[in-house]
């Protein structure tokens, strides 16, 4: 083999793993480097550029899915999670985070090294695009990097969201078929919208039903729920 | 508003019931008594009698005749026109049959007039009310004067003064009786409200009714605490759990990893399998508090895609799974946890599969239900055990090897997983004589 080694960067807090994998990784020679914590990772970042990120899903300070969201808006690196929490899988791996595998600790190092592999096998040739965050629902396209809704359909004019209104889209966009709290809409999207936010969710979802329902008649998208919160009934897909 | 105490309240409420009762007893005594009112206003021909013997008698024998007629209630004079008395109101309703039967003669039917200066005016008033005062004006041209007069407090026309008050009290007693029921609905509320507990979401807290007695409010207040400190310890014990299963994950990872130093490779997938298992009961017993204290998500489910995923990844194993699937079940979809009920599934398929050899999967559709049942080809279970095989760490051999199963959660777990979704969870006999587990999920609809 002349291709140089490829090298991992690990981001886990716990020592005793970190070193674990690491030792076993080094044996089947790849180049390794650890990091406790997104901090830590991002002062590693400045000095190589791994081919793998291995990334804890429970972190100390900033957790693994806003690290994992961080990265996949900016970069390229192929983003490996592990998770102590089953129940994440879905997300992980889905619209929210776009990671590009998992993996359910306790796992054992064959399984982890046939992954890394696998991982590097599909994205080794050509270095992929950053990810593009344009979701397609109904006859909408919503775009959440430049903010954009588009209408798929000739005859029908894209609503005028306000900036709330899309905040509360792109939580929805990014979440489909789930029910979503109060509370949790209002964590999602607080500190992004300058209005006020706190009673005025329900307010707000109306308006923002309102306007889908113009945009697309009868497509009741967003449902409420009985003692729960609301659905955004909708199946979303990536696209270009 | 007064706040009286619940036992002013109900003293209250009994004084104005007895009340109530006894002005009605009265009301139907005086309704009863009526006929001697009747009695007691003198007939026609009586009159008539008396005015005839009353003018043949005479002067001086007037006064034994007089005696004689009259009694208490019934007083007669002969007055001549210079010592006529004043008279009260008239009452010519009962002038008419007098003044048929004494033909010719001046009648005059009023109640006498009120004594000049009672001590009681209301009183003096109250008892004339109930008398007449009959003047009939003789040949000799005196006046006879009956005073007729019941010993009950009637009206003129028979009409028992308390019957008016008996009404009214019969009507009090009533709002009484009303208002009791309104003073208890608060503890028909609560006792509902306690049947209703559901520690898995939000307490609904019972609304405080501003009107209630303090003893009510105070007990309503309690037992809002109390739901309050259930769910509070509910949460802690998931959290706890949670602390616990991320913890033993963290030391299950390490120990995983370390694992591949074991030489032995029989011994290495023993201590794997180990592992496993240990995870996996951490994780049903999370699974299980987290469905019990209303941890659970809640996403559109397509069911049938979820059992059909589920029993591939058995079959791709070498399993003996098949699936039967009613093609109105295809689009169901169950508002729930996609975990959890991939671990129901997960967990009666691996139980048929490990006690009753085969699984036979079937989807059916109901009304408002999806309906997932799985029969296997083992003994069954008998009908005294099954209600004990969903409760937790129950072992349909009591022995708890480890060797032949789990440690006895997965039906435990799938039962809380169900109900937690709103469903219900069955064992049955199969038609092969084996058990038949069925989960019947609510299905949901958009809109």
């Amino acid at each position: 083999m002349t291709t140089p080694p490829a090298t991992i960067l690990i981001v886990e807090d716990d020592p005793e793993i970190s070193r674990l994998v690491a030792d076993f990784m080094r044996r089947e020679g790849f180049e390794v480097a650890c990091a406790a914590d997104g901090r830590d990772m991002d002062a590693v970042l400045q000095r190589l550029r791994p081919d793998i990120l291995i990334l804890d899903l429970m972190l100390p300070g900033e957790d693994g899915l806003s690290i994992c969201r961080r990265m996949r808006a900016t970069d390229t690196i192929p983003i490996l999670m592990l998770t102590a929490k089953s129940d994440e899988v879905d997300r992980v791996v889905g619209l929210e985070m776009g990671a590009d595998d998992y993996l359910v600790k306790p796992f054992g190092p064959r399984e982890l090294l046939a992954r890394v592999r696998a991982i590097l096998r599909r994205t080794g040739g050509s270095p992929a695009r950053p990810a593009l965050r344009r979701y397609a629902f109904d006859r909408f396209i919503v775009d959440l990097d430049s903010r954009n809704v588009e209408v798929t359909e000739a005859d029908a004019t894209a609503p005028q969201l306000t900036s709330a209104e899309f905040d509360l889209l792109g939580c929805f966009v990014l979440r489909p078929r789930r029910v979503l709290t109060r509370d949790q809409i209002l964590d999602w999207t607080r500190g992004r919208s300058a209005e006020p936010f706190d009673r005025t969710v329900d307010m707000l979802i109306s308006r923002l039903r309102k306007k889908l329902e113009a945009a697309s008649p009868g497509s009741s998208l967003i449902t409420t729920v009985r003692n729960g919160g609301y659905l955004f009934t909708a199946a979303v897909r990536q696209v270009a | 508003m007064l706040r009286l105490t619940l036992a002013a309240r109900l003293a209250l409420i009994v004084i104005v019931g007895t009340l109530a009762v006894a002005i009605t007893l009265m009301a139907v005594f005086y309704r009863t008594a009526l006929r001697e009112t009747e009695a007691a206003r003198p007939s026609p021909a009586r009159l008539v009698a008396l005015v005839t013997l009353i003018e043949q008698t005479p002067r001086e024998g007037r006064g034994l005749l007089l005696d004689a007629t009259s009694s208490p209630q019934f007083v007669v004079r002969v007055l001549g026109a210079d010592q006529l008395p004043g008279s009260g109101a008239e009452l010519p309703q009962l002038r008419e049959a007098y003044a048929t039967a004494l033909a010719g003669r001046a009648v005059e039917v009023a109640t006498p007039a009120p004594a000049a200066s009672p001590r009681f005016p209301r009183l003096a008033r109250l008892m004339a009310a109930n008398a007449t005062e009959i003047r009939i004006a003789l040949r000799s041209g005196e006046t006879l004067v009956v005073d007729s007069r019941t010993r009950l407090p009637v009206t003129p026309f028979g009409l028992p003064i308390g019957f008016g008050a008996g009404l009214f009290g019969t009507i009090v007693a009533l709002l009484a009786l009303l208002v009791m029921q309104r003073e208890t609905r608060p503890l028909a509320r609560l006792a509902a409200a306690v049947d209703r507990v559901d520690l898995s979401g939000a307490p609904p807290l019972l609304p405080q009714a501003r009107r209630s007695a303090p003893e009510i409010r105070a007990v309503i207040a309690a037992f809002n605490r109390l739901q309050g400190r259930l769910g509070e310890m509910l949460r802690a014990r998931l959290t706890l759990i949670g602390g616990i299963a991320h913890d033993v994950r963290t030391f299950a990872t390490r120990l995983r990893l370390r694992v591949e130093q074991i030489p032995d490779p029989a011994e290495q997938q023993r201590a794997i399998a180990d592992i496993d298992d240990m995870i996996r009961l951490l994780d049903d017993a999370l699974l299980s508090s987290r469905a019990g204290a209303g941890g659970l998500s809640q996403e559109m489910v397509e069911i049938a895609a979820l059992v059909r995923s589920e029993v591939d990844d058995r079959r791709a194993q070498g399993a003996a799974v098949d699936l039967t699937s009613a093609p109105a079940s295809h689009d169901a979809i169950v508002l729930g946890d996609r975990l959890g009920l991939r671990r129901v599934i997960a967990n009666i398929v691996d139980n048929a599969v490990k006690y009753g050899r085969v699984a036979h999967v079937r989807l059916s559709l109901g009304r408002d239900t999806v309906v997932v049942s799985v029969d296997d080809d083992g003994p069954g279970i008998p009908a005294d055990r099954r209600q004990a095989m969903l409760e937790p760490f129950n072992r349909l051999e009591t022995s708890r090897n480890r060797a032949t199963g789990g440690a006895g959660l997965g039906l435990a777990v799938a039962r809380s997983v169900v109900e937690a979704h709103g469903g219900t969870i069955e064992i049955a006999t199969a038609p092969s004589g084996g058990a038949r587990v069925s989960v019947e999920l609510p299905v949901f609809r958009a809109g």
